[in-house]
Order: structure tokens, then C-alpha cells, then sequence
């Protein structure tokens, strides 16, 4: 597919599909779909900010800010509604600044999901914000057909399914794709309708299968996106590959569940509970460790590169505990504090570089006990 | 628990004070007579909770939790953010923010946070030595991010965490949201029995709830009390009476010593005494103190004939906790917890700050933007905004930190408050 983001949302809206923009991260994205609505995800718009400032003291990070300034430009004016999921304090008030005070005219949905990781009590709950939020959509953008929802679930396992093998087979070394290309075009979920992206998956899938082994040192990239994508052309060029990442809009977000699909809502729900560990859902330091480490023996990474968004307080309290856990282990770690859109600095290219230095001599085996 | 050595240690310290009695300043009023009373509160709460360990159940809460259920089961509470806010006092903030970020905290985190984890690395501490908790108490009712630092604390000392989970009123608050947070205290109880070696008692609880509202409407009644011209009290005295409400809130000594001040500020009214000597203009702040400036600030102020009358962070303990009642303490619980104002939304804010300036007859505001607190800061130049629009209130946005005092710029501070209390006419 060779349109431009703008280009295909603007399509589908011909179709007669309404577009909803969604803040990060985590969201009943089926529901939406089934809605035949197009949820355009606001991670990391391509600007300059010149309005936001008015609204957002300089040390929001650029997720929030950028977001922000998306709207004020003008440039979320084709879309139908926004979405906010509670992903931590920015956000949420962020969604208020909005809906209370700027005043995007348009309708605004928020979506709480619970900050305890474990236990009924929090699955019911789960469950219920489910359905209030599919009854207050229905109430703006029509039906909400079970049949339609079924079928979108389904599309939603194909995706992860999709991804979870690209995911896997990048793990083994068995993908031929650049990090670039990896993430340009996992990254496509943030706006395509399932069915153009299980196509994108597939064809991306067909076209770097590979049966031959990949060479060259691996590392695992941890934060939040990434951005920026000079980190990926410069590891591109040296020869790193990602082996997995740990990043909240890539293998954070995949929806592992080994049940089959009955209720629909309780599918998703139970895929929510089952979804990688991240603090923005409440998940311990140790979760988070044992599962960086899965991934780490999964790959056989050397090395892990902690991409922090500047000012993001959930991913900056858990890097020191995870650092140190890792030294304990001897896997190396580099903390990169990062501005979205801003590129890389000397400095940090010269760091990245010193890093995958360590990373290439440190070939001996990694201990990963638990 | 024993009362050892408490009273030599007052001794010790008033002898101390009264070598550090420093003159009067002739713009304010005579201090508050209570001020006494509270040190010897707060100092008997932190000395004995060295003697806490091993003889009941430590926990260490978040300033917004609901700790009237810990009360049940004889905890002993202590507050890392008025424990935060006693550092910034004293000034440590810095050295404490810096142990925490050697281990690697960053140092664009919440100082209140970052004061905690200095101080469980090096033990450092004005309050002499915090009891290590067996339980870490956590409600995301102020900010998520008091989840991701007692998590740290959770995972360092391997102690368990309870989390009381409260969706952010995005709109009004739903029964489903009520339901959510009823059922997590049920949950809770087995686990607290289980922790504190103590069964649970409903009558007892009933109690706890009964005092801490009642704790609560009084403190509520202290700050109303800065409804008066000349204000008896400033918000400077208020950050600091704050602390019972805060930490003991549940507990028949907060509620008395209310009491006690309320008697104070009504006597003071009676007779006409102002904290400030020649009230010229009234002013409300909105966030927290700026700890490390509260007696230079009180001062400057004061010289201009300025009082400070109003906060929405003092009145935050004054707004919904009072609802809890003991015929359903678990559903007014939620409802009380889940309303107050950082977890509500900025609608709710801008109406609250509103009927506050109405209520006080306030002429200008103070608003501290914070790099440590998202929650509290985000919407700020909104309000900013809308208040100018519809009420015509002039304002005032100072960048600073609560306690760490490396980010604060005092040149900036001064030349940006002159400019405002000129415009101001004073
Ligand atoms: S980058 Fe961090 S702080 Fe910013 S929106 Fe995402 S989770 Fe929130
Ligand atoms: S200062 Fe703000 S971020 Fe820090 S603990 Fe308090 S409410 Fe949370």
C-alpha cells in the first residue's frame, strides 16, 4: 500500500466509515472496528510545536504535547471523535484539557482501564467498562451487531496471530526486514482497518520469511514507540537487529490468549489481563524483569536499550530497578532520553554506537536465571 | 506503644527553639498560639514511630489513600509525602533528591518520590529514623504516580503492596466505578487481617469513619474561618496545619487538636485579629506549598498587606472527606476518596476554584506550576485562562518545585511576584 496515512483515512471515510483519533495506548480497538469505525492512533505526529505550548508546560512529554498540537493545527478536523484511554496522569489530563476547556467539538470518550494487574475483581470491572463504552459509541455511531463484533475479535486473533509470528521468526533470526521496515510496517496498525492490515501482514510476512539465519549482534528496545526512527536506521546500519522489543505500541500491546473466542467480550477482556507486563497497566518490577528476560532468551540479545521518552513517568520509575537487575544478570543496558521527532543528537549517536561496541564483545553467554 | 523519652525530647527542642526565636515580623499578625501544640503532635507521631516496629503493624500510605481501613487494624501510618514535605521544610530536598538519583531516578520525577527512595537508600531523614512498613498502602486518587514509586519501594524491601484503584472521574462518577472500588475493600480485609495479625471490627471501623469525617468538617471549618476580613490564619499557617488531617486523619488526637485551633481562629475573629496586620488584598494559591519559601513568601507577602486566604490544595481535605458515613462506610468511602480534586476532572476544578474565589472575596491567584506533578499541573494555563474570562481574576504562574530547590530560580520568583502584587495595585 502506497498512500499516505491522511491519504487512506480520507479514503475510508469515503467508504462511509467514521474515524475516531485514539491516544495511546490501550483500547477495545474491535469494538471500534465493528462500529465500522477507524480508530487513527495519536502516538507521534510529524510536527513543530507552536500552539500546545500555550496549554502545556514545557515538561509534559512529547506524546501529550504533539497530540495536542495535532488537534490545534487544525489537522483533526476530519475525524469524527476522540478516544483517551487512561494510559497515566498526562493523559488523562490531557482528555480533560480537551473535552472541558479547549472544546475540540467533537464527541470524547474516555476509557479507564484498571491499574490492578491481577484478579476478579478487576476483571469484572474490565469487563463492564467494556460494554458501558460499546453502549456509549452505540449511542453516537449506530448498532453494535454481535455478528460483526464476532467476526472483528477473530480479525483482531488473525492480527496477533499475524504479529506474533513476524515477532517470532524476527526472533530466530528468520526474518529478512530491516528494524526500519519492521516497524514501518507493524507500525500501520496504529490507523489501517483489519482487513488491510492482515493483507499488510501477510505480504510483509511472504516477502522477508527467510530460511537462512541472520547474522549480527541483536539487542531488545524497551519504552514506549519507536522514535526516533534514526535509532532504527543507525542500528540498520550497524548491523543490530532488534531481536523483540518491550515497547508499548509494539509487543506490549499483543494479544496473547490461548482460549478460543466464545463471548466476545470476554475474550477480549481475558486478552487484556493476558497481555505483556507494562507499568501503565499497574504490572510489578518483577514481571517486567521476567519477562524481559524471556525475551532476552528468546533471542539471544546481548544487550537492552531502554528508549525513555523525556518526562514519561511510567517508564522512568521502573529503568533503575530494571538496569540493575539486568547488570546483576550481565546483560548491558544503555537509557536513552528521548524527544520525540528531535532525532538522534551527536552525543547519543555516539553513544548508541559505544554501546553496540560492548554489545559485540560481549559475546559469552548470557545468565539468565530467574 | 510507650511514650519513651517523648516528653525529654520536647524539652530538648523548645530549649532549641527558643535559642532560634527569631524576631517578629512587624507586618503580620501575632502567630497562632496552636503552632506549639502541632510540633509537639507531629514530633511525638515521628519520634514514637521509631518504636512503632514490632510493636504493631507499620504502614506507609499515600497521602490520598483511604487509611481509616488501615486504622481498623492498629497500623501505624507513615506519610512519605508530609514526610517529603518535612524535608523540603528543612531543606534537604536536594541532597535527599540526589541519593535517589544516583541509583538512577531521574531527576524530571516527582520530589516527593524521589525524596522517599533518597531516604530508603541512605536512611537520611530530619525526623531522626522512619520504621521499615509491612505493608505499602497506595491509591492512584492523587496521581499514578505514587503506583510506580511505592512499587519500587514494594520491589527493594520485598513488601507487599495494596493498590486501591479509583477511576478517574472523566465525567460524573458511575456506579460502576463505586461497585469496582467497594468490592477492592472487601478484598482488602482478609488481606489486612492477614498482615496485621488483627481481626477486623465493623463497630471499630465505624468509629474511625465517625472521627475522621468529623476530623475532616473540622478542618473544613478551619479554613472557612479564612472567610473573614482580615483573615485570622494564612494559607502559609493552613500548609502547615495541614499535617493531623493529612497523617492522623482517623485518629481522636487530629480531631481534637482541630478543635483546639478552631477555638483559636474564632477568638482571634472576635477580636479582630488578622494574620496578617493591614489586609490590603486577599489571594488563593493552587497546588501544593512551595515548602523550601513558605516563611520568606508569608513574609513578602505579608509586607504588601497581601494575605493568602485560600488553597485548593488545603481545602482538598476538606471537600469530600467529611462525606464518609458510618451506615455505609465502604460506598461513601469510595465516593469520598474517588471525588476529590485531582481525581476529578478540570470541569470540576474550574468550578470549585471559582466558587472558592466568590466564597473568599479573593482578588488574585497564585498558581505554582510543577514540574514534580503532572495531575496538579496540567490545565493549569487553562484555568488561568477561563478564570481571567470569566471572573476577571488576575494571576500569577511561578515555576518551581515543592522541595527540590535546584530547578527554583529566586531572581525570576521575585521580579515575577513584584510585577504581579504591582498589578495589583499593592
Ligand atoms: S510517553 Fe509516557 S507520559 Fe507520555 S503519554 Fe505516553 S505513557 Fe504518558
Ligand atoms: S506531588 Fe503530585 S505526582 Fe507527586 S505524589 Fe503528590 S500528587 Fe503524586
Amino acid at each position: 500500500m502506497h498512500i499516505t496515512r491522511k491519504e487512506y483515512l480520507l479514503e475510508q471515510k469515503e467508504k462511509g466509515r467514521r474515524l475516531m483519533g485514539v491516544f495511546p495506548a490501550l483500547y477495545p480497538r474491535e469494538i471500534l472496528w465493528a462500529l465500522d469505525i477507524v480508530p487513527a492512533e495519536i502516538w507521534d505526529p510529524p510536527l513543530e510545536i507552536r500552539q500546545a505550548g500555550a496549554h502545556l508546560q514545557p515538561y509534559i512529554c512529547s506524546v501529550v504535547r504533539l497530540g495536542l498540537e495535532l488537534i490545534l493545527q487544525g489537522k483533526c478536523d476530519f475525524l469524527d471523535g476522540f478516544l483517551f484511554p487512561h494510559t497515566c496522569d498526562s493523559i488523562q489530563n490531557l482528555a480533560s484539557v480537551i473535552y472541558d476547556f479547549i472544546g475540540a467539538r467533537k464527541p470524547c470518550y474516555f476509557f479507564y482501564h484498571p491499574k490492578i494487574p491481577h484478579g476478579h475483581t478487576a476483571r469484572d470491572y474490565y469487563l463492564k467498562n467494556l460494554k458501558a463504552l460499546a453502549a456509549e459509541l452505540k449511542r453516537q455511531f449506530g448498532p453494535l451487531k454481535m455478528d460483526s463484533l464476532r467476526e472483528k475479535v477473530d480479525m483482531g486473533r488473525r492480527i496477533s496471530e499475524l504479529l506474533g509470528e513476524l515477532y517470532d521468526l524476527r526472533a530466530a533470526r528468520r526474518l529478512d526486514a530491516s528494524n526500519e521496515a519492521f516497524y514501518r510496517t507493524i507500525r500501520k496498525g496504529e490507523y489501517l482497518f483489519p482487513d488491510d492490515y492482515i493483507a499488510e501482514l501477510e505480504g510483509f510476512l511472504t516477502q522477508t520469511r527467510s530460511e537462512e539465519s541472520r547474522n549480527g549482534a541483536t539487542i531488545i528496545l524497551s519504552g514506549i514507540l519507536p522514535n526516533p526512527p534514526q535509532i532504527l536506521t543507525l542500528l540498520d546500519d550497524l548491523d543490530v537487529q532488534v531481536g523483540h522489543d518491550d515497547l508499548l505500541n509494539g509487543s506490549r500491546r499483543l494479544l496473547i490468549s490461548n482460549e478460543k473466542p466464545g463471548d466476545p467480550f470476554e475474550y477480549m477482556a481475558e486478552c487484556y489481563f493476558h497481555m505483556p507486563p507494562c507499568p501503565t497497566r499497574g504490572s510489578s518490577i518483577s514481571d517486567r524483569m521476567r519477562h524481559l528476560l524471556s525475551l532476552i532468551n528468546a533471542t539471544g540479545a546481548k544487550g537492552v536499550i531502554f528508549n525513555v521518552v523525556k518526562f514519561c513517568e511510567p517508564e522512568w520509575f521502573d529503568v533503575p530497578n530494571l538496569q540493575e537487575e539486568l547488570k546483576k544478570r550481565g546483560v548491558p543496558s544503555l537509557v536513552l532520553d528521548t524527544e520525540l521527532n528531535q532525532g538522534l543528537s551527536g552525543q547519543m549517536k555516539t553513544r548508541l554506537e559505544a554501546f553496540i561496541e560492548i554489545v559485540r564483545v560481549h559475546r559469552e553467554s548470557i545468565t539468565t536465571k530467574h | 506503644m510507650k511514650d519513651l523519652g517523648a516528653p525529654l525530647l520536647f524539652r530538648i527542642m523548645e530549649k532549641r527553639k527558643k535559642k532560634r526565636l527569631r524576631e517578629p515580623n512587624p507586618f503580620m499578625g501575632p502567630p497562632l498560639k496552636c503552632a506549639g501544640r502541632l510540633r509537639q503532635i507531629m514530633t511525638r507521631h515521628y519520634y514514637l514511630s521509631r518504636f512503632a516496629k514490632g510493636a504493631r503493624p507499620v504502614a506507609w500510605v499515600t497521602s490520598g489513600a483511604p487509611v481509616e481501613i488501615l486504622r481498623v487494624f492498629g497500623f501505624y501510618t507513615i506519610y512519605p509525602e508530609n514526610h517529603g514535605a518535612l524535608c523540603g521544610a528543612q531543606k534537604m530536598g536536594p541532597e535527599l533528591c540526589a541519593e535517589a538519583e544516583k541509583k538512577g531516578y531521574h531527576s524530571d520525577l516527582c520530589s516527593y518520590a524521589r525524596i522517599d527512595l533518597g531516604h530508603a537508600f541512605s536512611g537520611k531523614t530530619p525526623a531522626g529514623r522512619l520504621p521499615r512498613p509491612d505493608l505499602l498502602f497506595a491509591s492512584n486518587n492523587i496521581c499514578q504516580t505514587v503506583l510506580y514509586w511505592y512499587k519500587q519501594l514494594s520491589h527493594q524491601w520485598d513488601i507487599p503492596l495494596i493498590t486501591f484503584d479509583t477511576p478517574y472521574n472523566f465525567q460524573e462518577i458511575r456506579s460502576g466505578d463505586i461497585h469496582f472500588m467497594v468490592r477492592q475493600f472487601e478484598e482488602m480485609v482478609p488481606e489486612l487481617e492477614k498482615i496485621s495479625g488483627r481481626k477486623y471490627s465493623h463497630k471499630r471501623f465505624q468509629k474511625i469513619i465517625r472521627i475522621a469525617a468529623e476530623t475532616s468538617r473540622t478542618w473544613g471549618q478551619v479554613l472557612a474561618a479564612m472567610k473573614h476580613r482580615p483573615a485570622p490564619m494564612t494559607i502559609f499557617d493552613a500548609f502547615v496545619h495541614l499535617a493531623p488531617v493529612v497523617s492522623l486523619r482517623g485518629l481522636p488526637v487530629a480531631l481534637e487538636y482541630y478543635r483546639v485551633l478552631l477555638n483559636e481562629l474564632n477568638e482571634r475573629i472576635e477580636e479582630g485579629i488578622g494574620a496578617v496586620r493591614e489586609e490590603k488584598k486577599r489571594l488563593m494559591w493552587d497546588n501544593i506549598a512551595v515548602w523550601f519559601k513558605l516563611r520568606d513568601w508569608s513574609h513578602l507577602f505579608a509586607e504588601r498587606g497581601v494575605n493568602f486566604v485560600a488553597a485548593t490544595y488545603t481545602n482538598a481535605w476538606a471537600e469530600t472527606i467529611h462525606h464518609l458515613t458510618e451506615e455505609s462506610p465502604f460506598e461513601s468511602m469510595a465516593k469520598a476518596y474517588s471525588l476529590i480534586i485531582l481525581n476529578n476532572n478540570l470541569s470540576h476544578r474550574l468550578k470549585l476554584m471559582e466558587k472558592m474565589i466568590r466564597d473568599y472575596q479573593v482578588d488574585g491567584l497564585v498558581i505554582l506550576s510543577l514540574r514534580s506533578c503532572k495531575p496538579y499541573s496540567v490545565g493549569q494555563y487553562d484555568l488561568k485562562r477561563l478564570l481571567m474570562e470569566r471572573l476577571g481574576i488576575k494571576s500569577l504562574i511561578i515555576e518551581s518545585d515543592m522541595t527540590d530547590f535546584r530547578t527554583y530560580s529566586e531572581e525570576q520568583a521575585r521580579t515575577r511576584i513584584e510585577a504581579f502584587l504591582e498589578g495589583l495595585g499593592v
